[in-house]
């Protein structure tokens, strides 16, 4: 160790790893993560069998197709994406800070509690309970548990960022932001609509709600672990931490004014639709400051994406998240929305975004992570090919299939076409989504069947040595 | 900004680790560059869209609707601004890219220990 890091006061010579991380929560948040992708994607499929009039599900109230829809994306964002941050923030938060968390009891009550808001969503949904919010479906008697669920996560990671000594790495301002955006964000998206403001306030806090909820929940801690990850696994530091805080800086002030932009041509003022404009560009910038920062990171090591797995899962994330924010920045013009708007291209943006992007860096991690706490390799490496290759065909083949059809549609709509023309014509594009859905299904089973190899194999060698 | 060529390889971090102060890397040029192209367009569309705020709140019942989503973004942005500032005062920015170095070390560290 350098004097000059001692100097700084943090240093990790008196520190272990079994000291600082409980590895245990670790993989229960990871298997918890991906049970509940796979009833997400299930949900998914049944929703898109409905859309091509085969839902074998026909005729069941509780099991309607609204009800599959609202499940596919509570439990895709609540289920899975929290869920797998959550499990990467418990192994990256004390390795940074050299800090373990508040208390690891309470970090097991949080794991329960999280589980019961997303389990008891699921069930208030299929029986009819659901919020009248978008993303916010959570049955009303459930939001002061899931909001007091969140401050018990703030109050648990926020210790050891507080206790930390020396200047802080760029991953510790997104989580702590994203700590206190989170929050905020959900206070206000499911408390104010619901108790507080009505009409088109409502809808404009629904906006900005949902996109707080991408922006200020996921993209923090997204960013945030990528610019942990992808330094340790290339053993090089980041390109420039100087502009990594440029784009932390920039998220924070100009993030939260673009959710209206999800409601451009609505009866809300043309002031604050051209606002939420003005804040979108500026966003774009922010994000091309991360996109050149990992590109600039992987300079001279291009290599490493064909061997090593997870950085291929984190930088194909990285591809797609910049196609996605290149579509922003069309989607974000009034031209543009005049066509797509309410048509399949937001489905192709949401499904790129959620899935390409940040399931494809929670995967990259966790596939970093289980042989670290297995003590030993991945049982197939053919097996982690099929899950990359399932899973970056699947999504792509989704994304360009839907935004295609949001096109045609847009113009459909535009021409005064009948509606019902328009749904014929999307046919043969709902069932390539569902033939792209089933191979990103294909792709989870494929990563599980390894997850449980690899966990088989850790069993036996215990059993051996014991 | 300290690290002259911001060499990132990984045997760069043991070397270069110490503060040293010389010329200016294509990165700090970048960053720069990109912080000046964010600031001025969101700064000048921010004052623009305030100075319209203020005159719509002044009449009309347009103007009760436009402040809600407005005063939730001035809350959450005057935290984050006082954030700036006491991270600015505690010399967090002193050497912008010192806790790059500083993290990879811990981290062959914790491995080492381990
Ligand atoms: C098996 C794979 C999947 C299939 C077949 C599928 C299918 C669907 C369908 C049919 C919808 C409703 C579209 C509509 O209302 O017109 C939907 C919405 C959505 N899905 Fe998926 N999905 C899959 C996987 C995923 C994954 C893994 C994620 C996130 C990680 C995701 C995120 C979303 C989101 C955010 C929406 C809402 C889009 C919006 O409201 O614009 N989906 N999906």
């Amino acid at each position: 160790m350098s004097a000059a890091s001692i100097s700084t006061g943090a240093h990790a010579e008196a520190h272990t790893h079994h000291d600082l991380v409980d590895e245990k929560i670790v993989r229960w948040y990871f298997i918890t993560a991906l049970i509940f992708l796979g009833t997400s994607m299930v949900a998914g499929i049944l929703m898109a069998m409905q859309l091509i009039r085969h839902n074998p599900l026909n005729g069941i109230e509780i099991f309607s197709a609204g009800r599959w829809r609202m499940i596919h994306t509570n439990a895709v964002a609540y289920g899975f994406l929290a869920n797998g941050f959550l499990g990467c923030l418990h192994w990256s938060i004390p390795r940074l800070t050299l800090q373990p968390v508040f208390n690891k009891h309470l970090s097991w009550l949080i794991y329960g509690a999280w589980q019961f808001v997303v389990g008891a969503t699921a069930v208030g949904i299929l029986f009819g309970e659901a919020q009248a919010l978008e993303w916010g479906e959570t049955p009303v008697w459930i939001d002061p548990v899931a909001q007091l669920g969140l401050l018990l996560v703030a109050i648990n990671f926020m210790t050891p960022i507080a206790r930390m000594k020396g200047p802080m790495y760029v991953t510790l301002w997104y989580f702590m932001a994203a700590f206190v955006w989170t929050f905020l964000t959900y206070a206000m998206g499911n408390f104010m609509p619901q108790y507080y403001v009505g009409g088109t306030s409502a809808g404009a806090v629904g906006g900005l709600f949902i996109h707080d909820l991408v922006g200020l929940f996921v993209t923090p801690l997204g960013w945030g672990l990528m610019y942990y990850f992808v330094p340790i696994i290339l053993k090089k530091p980041i390109w420039s931490h100087g502009l990594s805080l440029v784009g932390f800086w920039g998220l924070a002030f100009f993030y939260p004014l673009q959710g209206i932009h999800h409601f451009l041509y609505t009866p809300i003022p043309m002031f604050l639709q051209y606002g939420a404009v003005v804040s979108t560009i500026a966003v774009e910038l922010v994000v091309t400051t991360v996109v050149i920062n990992f590109f600039g990171t992987l300079w001279g090591n291009a290599g490493v994406v064909k061997t090593n797995i997870p950085i291929r899962f984190f930088y194909t994330g990285m591809i797609y998240y910049f196609l996605t924010c290149l579509q922003c920045s069309f989607q974000v013009t009034l031209t543009f929305q005049k066509i797509i708007h309410f048509s399949d291209w937001v489905v192709g943006h949401a499904h790129m975004v959620m899935f390409g992007v940040f399931s494809m860096w929670i995967m990259g991690m966790m596939i970093h992570l289980f042989p670290r706490m297995l003590n030993r390799p991945w049982a197939s490496q053919n097996l982690l090919e099929w899950h990359y290759w399932l899973s970056t065909i699947g999504v792509g083949f989704m994304a360009g299939d839907l935004i295609l059809l949001g096109v045609f549609q847009g113009w459909s709509w535009a021409a005064l076409e009948p509606w019902d023309a328009s749904v014929d014509f999307s046919y043969p594009f709902w069932v390539l989504r569902v033939i792209a859905g089933l191979a990103m299904f294909g792709g989870l089973l494929a990563f599980a069947q390894n997850i449980r190899l690899t966990m088989q194999a850790a069993a036996k060698e215990k059993a051996v040595r014991a | 900004m300290s690290h002259p060529k911001m060499s990132n390889s990984a045997e760069a971090v043991a070397v270069s680790s110490g503060p040293s102060r010389g010329g200016r890397s294509a990165a700090w040029t970048v960053t720069i560059v990109l912080g000046i192209l964010i600031l001025i367009p969101s700064m000048l569309g921010f004052v623009m869209k305030f100075r319209e705020l203020m005159a719509i709140t002044e009449g009309g019942t347009e103007g009760g609707f436009a402040i809600t989503p407005v005063i939730n973004y001035l809350l959450a942005s005057s935290g984050f601004f006082l954030l700036l500032v006491w991270a600015a005062l505690n010399g967090m920015f002193r050497d912008l890219e010192r806790p790059k170095y500083l993290m990879l070390e811990n981290e062959q560290e914790l491995d080492r220990n381990d």
